[in-house]
């Protein structure tokens, strides 16, 4: 053997579709392209398997086959004959592979339809450059400009550094900036979120985001569905490469799958973040094993994550989970000595760029609050929202305590990891979002008040 | 078997091309073409393959004659493949480079369209080429999805 199989960890992304050789026992030959070809390990690849097809056939009747590859980062074709060994449908293989092509059909609708049948393990018997198939020196790429391998020292610099701003962190939203903040200034990761598990099962929420002209604080994802979504579900990171490319292989499955008749097909669900996204990257934040959200970067360009980008952010994956979940826990203790709120009541003046008077109405059923007729919140953080602007008509004050929220049984937070500081802090950057003259504002550790630069008109419908 | 205009309007229309072979052991080979042409009987197919790349190949088609050809639209992903056997080679003629060369670069937007720039083919070795013309004997479609390689009237 002499390839080196891990040197070509850029052709593994699927960027440019590789392309499959067999041949029929009879003596057809077949070629045939190819959604995916994964490093198994030094001396075997894995090929997806998705639909019983020639290629398929031909490999079980005559295992020599042969599969090329372009590198994206040199233009560099890659030829490597192969012997078919096995079809795997479960281990660590399968699952990168699974969920890659799960994530892309959860934005296609094609959940369940579009997906792995197995991974085709092949021994790598050989690995030559192609030779029509030139590139570019190694150390260029042509997809990303003038993207070259990180130096691991700078990496390690830049993973002290996030680690500093974290340990500086005082507040959870001054953590959760830092921390996207920092992935922008030390690697360049120019549009990222973090979404956190939600008060339902199956559910989270986008609590903080950057480099998004709309900051999205609020919006949910549904486990399962999207990069997102699978992220949460699987437990597992997920980096998709020409995410257009993706998906258009997946519309051409869909349309085909339609004309066949083939049913249950979900509708499509709106990509999260950036409009186009060619590149995503999506990490779970566990904290043993429990997840408490997920880490997603996006990028425009098709080829932007690299193979030490996905292990940078993996480890910092668990490092920012538990530094959410000590701020959360460090917030509640901390709210929990707070001092009771005072009755000082509205003391400020009406803005004149806003409306003098808002209508706030919430639908107890849907848990759902509007205001001036648009969408401003659901769920738990609607309920605390409803609470504090029916207290102040009532009471006359402003002030307010984590501690009462928590004690208030009307609100049906959980014993335990109620997110209530968390849930805090999306209600606020909402209300920053869609109505500014409506304020929380933090006045001391557990305890804000709720400003108003305008009248409220309360109106509870079932 | 005869390919209609339609579809050598599309097997034409400027798209990424390969071409595979197999030896006389079944080893398949294989190699990107700069361009493929449907003959003006709907029978032939012809295929500019890098003269680089074609010592094997050619090897391949003087032992057994058994070729595949494949291509795609990246945009819709349609996709089908060729299938025959080889009839000769030649070195192409000036008009030919010409037709070759205006095909593949029409490929190569078709690339660009689904946000892979050209620039990484830039060292690519498509020309010189060799000509190879083969009888068409059946054509399937390879669009992905429930009925890929079903074969095409």
């Amino acid at each position: 053997m002499t390839f080196c199989l891990e040197r070509m960890a850029s052709c593994f992304q699927g960027l440019i579709p590789a392309t499959l050789y067999t041949c029929s026992n009879d003596g057809v030959p077949n070629v045939a392209y190819l959604s995916h070809v994964e490093y198994y390990d030094a001396t075997h690849v894995a090929l997806s398997f998705q639909f019983f097809n020639k290629s398929h056939q031909n490999i079980l009747e005559n295992p020599n086959a042969l599969v090329r590859l372009v590198d994206p980062d040199t233009g560099q074709g890659w030829t490597l004959r192969l012997r078919y060994e096995r079809s795997e449908t479960s281990g660590p293989v399968f699952d990168s592979m699974a969920l890659r092509i799960e994530a892309i059909a959860s934005y296609c609708g094609l959940k369940g339809i579009f997906k792995l049948l197995a991974a085709d393990v092949y021994e790598v018997v050989s690995a030559e450059k192609t030779l029509e198939e030139t590139g570019a020196p190694e150390g260029t790429s042509w997809i990303t400009g003038s993207r070259t391998s990180l130096d691991p020292v700078f990496t390690m610099r830049a993973l002290q550094s996030l680690a500093q701003r974290i340990h500086q962190a005082d507040s959870l939203e001054c953590l959760l900036e830092s921390i996207l903040a920092a992935l922008e200034e030390f690697f360049g990761f120019n549009h990222s979120m973090i979404l956190l598990t939600g008060r339902n099962e199956g559910e989270l929420v986008t609590i903080a985001t950057r480099g998004y002209p709309n900051n999205g604080v609020g919006a949910e994802a549904r486990f399962g569905e999207g990069i997102v979504g699978m992220v949460a579900e699987a437990r597992k990171p997920i980096r998709i490469s020409g995410l257009i490319r993706a998906m258009l292989y997946g519309q051409a499955i869909r349309a085909r799958a339609t004309e066949q008749g083939v049913t249950s097909l979900q509708h499509r669900i709106a990509l999260p973040g950036l409009a186009q996204p060619e590149s995503q990257l999506g990490v779970p934040l566990l904290v043993r094993s429990d997840l408490i959200g997920v880490l997603c970067i996006e990028s425009e360009s098709p080829y932007r994550f690299h193979e030490e980008d996905r292990s940078t952010v993996e480890l910092l994956g668990s490092y920012v989970a538990i530094a959410i979940q000590n701020m959360m826990l460090k917030e509640r203790v901390e709210a929990a000595d707070a001092p009771p709120p005072t009755r000082q009541t509205n003391p400020e003046p009406r803005s004149a760029n806003h409306p003098a008077k808002r209508e706030v109405v919430y639908y107890r059923g849907d848990e759902c609050v509007m205001v001036d007729g648009e969408y401003l919140i659901r769920s738990l953080p609607a309920n605390i929202f409803w609470k504090l602007v029916t207290t102040r008509a009532a009471e006359g004050r402003m002030e307010f305590t984590n501690r009462e929220l928590r004690l208030d049984k009307s609100l049906n937070l959980p014993e335990w990891k109620d997110n209530l500081e968390s849930r805090l802090l999306l209600l606020r950057r909402r209300l920053e979002q869609k109505c500014p003259d409506i304020r929380i504002v933090p006045r001391a550790r557990g305890r804000f008040a709720l400003e108003l630069g305008c009248e409220l008109s309360l109106q509870e419908r079932p | 078997m005869k390919i209609d205009s339609q579809m050598a309007a599309f097997l034409q229309e400027g798209l990424p091309t390969h071409i595979a072979t197999r030896n006389a052991q079944l080893e398949p080979s294989g190699a990107r073409v700069t361009a493929i042409k449907v003959d003006a009987d709907g029978e032939h197919v012809t295929v500019f393959l890098p003269a680089i790349a074609a010592p094997p190949l050619l090897a391949d088609l003087r032992d057994n004659g058994q070729v595949a050809v494949v291509l795609a639209r990246p945009i819709d992903e349609r996709s089908c493949q060729v299938k025959g056997t080889f009839v000769e080679s030649w070195t192409p003629t000036a008009d030919e480079e010409v037709f070759a060369r205006e095909q593949f670069e029409r490929a190569l937007a078709s690339v660009e369209r689904v946000g892979i720039p050209r620039v990484g083919s830039a060292a690519w070795q498509m020309w010189p080429c060799v000509a190879v013309r083969f009888r068409a004997e059946a054509l399937f479609t390879q669009t992905p999805g429930p009925n890929a390689g079903a074969r095409l009237p």
